[in-house]
């Protein structure tokens, strides 16, 4: 499915296309944007494997994904995965490739908008995600956004080979219409 | 009890336990009943999928009540467990409780992983009690997470990790 463009007050999220992969494996491959990531432990990327990984969902219908863009820079990337309309939910998954941007609201704003569609025009129900339980900024975002902590799952991944816990967290439609109607 | 792989011959038998909504409703994969056919399917992808190990459960009599099965994500070092006894006859049986304990055995023991993870659904008591005989905890609650005749429940999702774990022979030895 092609998502529409979005605009946010400091983000604007289009759909990612097959040349932005190039950049997709760029920031994969920036050990400070990995070390959050789910794969930080992934040799890597090359341009396969982010077309396995990251374009095949897209490709297939079973994820949506946006380019981050703030002005005319690309900042990173927005998608919503694991989509099932019959139980009315999704997964979100966010990721800002350029550290120079950290901390500025810029994913706060992306997701954001990226709920707004979730939940009005997908008709979803429940977004979800999961984090690196020590991802203070990351948590701090989502719990901006309205995600709330539904559970704390133990040596859920490796990082640098050490075990480590991930927060589960999720926002529901009603939360959100009683936030931002 | 006894846990051996899933053979073709079996497949009519799940086909006919899963015409049952009072087994179907607690099942992550709620859809509509299978026919033999998308059976069949399923268990040929299971057998091709790298990252499932599926077994049949046999009574101590030798039937077949259920399957279980662990899908890996190896490197995290985790995998996630589904259980279930199809034979309602054989339910509160300990069976279940039984296969769990020696395929987390399995999964520490033989495949050294980290953690072990399932969810089930909040008011399934009869699983939840049986998943923390075995060691599991209580880790989080997904709110709203399953529509299941058209009510949308909670999902509880449980873990054990390796030290949290007590071999099954452990007792013995000390």
């Amino acid at each position: 499915m092609n998502p529409p463009v979005l605009a946010g007050k400091t983000v604007r999220l289009r759909p990612l296309r097959p040349d932005d992969l190039v950049l997709v494996q760029r920031w994969f491959n920036d050990p400070a944007v990995r070390y959050w990531l789910h794969q930080s432990d992934r040799p890597d990327a090359t341009s396969e494997t982010v077309r396995n990984h990251f374009w095949r969902p897209v490709e297939e219908g079973r994820a949506v994904a946006w380019l981050i863009e703030t002005g005319e820079t690309p900042v990173g990337t927005l998608r919503l995965l694991e989509i099932d309309p019959h139980h009315g939910r999704a997964e979100l998954a966010i990721s800002i490739g350029e550290p120079d941007q950290w901390g500025r609201g810029l994913g706060t704003d992306a997701i954001q908008q990226a709920l707004g569609f979730a939940f009005h025009d997908l008709g979803l129900r429940r977004v979800s995600l999961i984090t690196d339980a020590d991802n203070a900024r990351g948590i701090r975002c989502y719990e901006k956004c309205g995600f709330v902590r539904e559970g704390l799952l133990r040596a859920h991944r490796l990082r640098h080979g050490q075990p480590l816990d991930m927060l589960t967290m999720a926002v529901l439609k009603e939360d959100w219409l009683r936030a931002y109607a | 009890m006894r846990l051996r792989p899933v053979q073709e011959r079996d497949l009519p038998q799940f086909v006919r336990w899963l015409q049952d909504r009072e087994l179907t409703r607690w099942l992550a994969a709620i859809g509509d009943p299978p026919s033999l056919e998308e059976e069949y399917d399923w268990w040929h992808d299971k057998r091709a999928d790298p990252d499932s190990i599926l077994w049949a459960i046999d009574s101590p009599e030798g039937r077949l009540v259920g399957t279980v099965e662990l899908r890996l994500t190896m490197r995290a070092e985790r995998a996630e467990m589904g259980i279930a006894i199809h034979d309602k006859a054989q339910w509160n049986k300990g069976l279940g409780t039984d296969a769990a304990r020696l395929v987390v055995d399995y999964a520490f023991e033989e495949l050294n992983l980290n953690r072990v993870e399932l969810t089930t659904d909040e008011e399934n008591a009869r699983a939840i009690r049986c998943y923390e005989k075995v060691g599991f905890v209580r880790e989080g609650l997904l709110r709203q997470h399953r529509l299941v005749d058209g009510v949308f429940g909670n999902t509880l999702i449980m873990g054990i990790v390796r030290d949290d774990w007590m071999p099954l022979d452990r007792d013995s030895e000390d």
